[in-house]
């Protein structure tokens, strides 16, 4: 059977685009199969179909992995795999009316946007406070101050991440 | 009543207000979910995303316990705290519906 492998870079808060390329490649005769290491996509050749593709970040699912996959089971979803916390699960779109989505209501779609905040954005948060420390620490050291090279390349990164956060918060708001 | 408890739960969302209801016997999500669909005429389908969320988050706040599990299914029931939030629900509920119901006897239909 035919395969290929596709590298593809999602930010942590880019969810709904992720759900969206997967639905479009199932749509051009590529079935998603896995994804692994840091965002390689393999995909197996299949007939065109229209398929949604859900993510959802739920840690306390994983914990108890059997009914959290049972109760997505039960209401017609086949659980792919979890991906860093993600959980990818599929539904053929003729099973279903329009776009159904795995949140009934924005309330719901706003408490997972802030379980990634929790467990993706602030030890990033933390590991950025680090950085910063020790390149103004060491910058001190060398009695130069090398920060700007390091920090700002960082910082636009971080800036990014941070109002991808928002966009997608004030969305759901 | 625990002040969070009151903050996080009055007004809740209609999903909330559902899952408490129907767990006044004992259910999993899945039955929560057909349920709903055929109190609601089909106009309500709760989502599993959402449902599972709900569930863990309410029973971590007492209002919901845990009972038994049942072929991978966790049965849960509503507690006495369920209850009081629910309960403080409907009041709030009732009053917005006789409020509007005597306005618009009273003729103030327009400002409807």
């Amino acid at each position: 059977m035919e395969t290929k492998k596709v590298f593809k870079y999602f930010t942590i808060f880019e969810h709904e685009k992720e759900e969206d390329y997967l639905r479009e490649m199932h749509r051009s005769g590529w079935k998603f199969v896995r994804v692994t290491g840091l965002g390689i996509y393999h995909f197996e050749a299949c007939p065109p179909e229209d398929v949604i593709y859900r993510l959802d970040y739920n840690p306390e699912g994983l914990n108890h992995k059997e009914e959290y996959v049972q109760m997505f089971h039960d209401c017609g979803w086949e659980y792919i795999q979890e991906f860093f916390g993600y959980s990818y699960f599929k539904k053929a779109a003729d099973e279903t009316e329009g776009d159904e989505e795995i949140f009934c209501d924005n309330e719901s779609k706003i408490q997972m946007l802030d379980r990634v905040r929790r467990n993706r954005l602030r030890p990033l948060c933390v590991l950025f406070g680090c950085t910063f420390l020790l390149v103004f620490v060491i910058g001190l050291c060398n009695n130069q101050f090398l920060a700007p090279a390091f920090l700002i390349p960082m910082i636009s990164v971080y800036a990014i991440i941070l109002i991808k956060f928002g966009l997608q918060y004030l969305k759901y708001r | 009543m625990n002040p969070h408890i009151k903050k996080v739960y009055t007004p809740m969302t209609e999903t909330a207000f559902y899952i408490l209801f129907c767990l006044k016997s004992p259910n999993h999500g899945y039955g929560i979910v057909q349920k709903v669909e055929k109190l609601t005429d089909g106009a309500i389908r709760l989502a599993p995303g959402t449902m599972y969320g709900s569930l863990s988050k309410m029973e971590k706040d007492g209002l919901i316990r845990f009972i038994r599990e049942e072929e991978k299914r966790k049965i849960y029931q509503i507690t006495d705290l369920g209850t009081e939030v629910l309960q403080i629900e409907l009041r709030r509920i009732e009053r917005l519906y006789q409020i509007v119901q005597e306005e618009m006897r009273n003729g103030n239909k327009e400002s409807i």
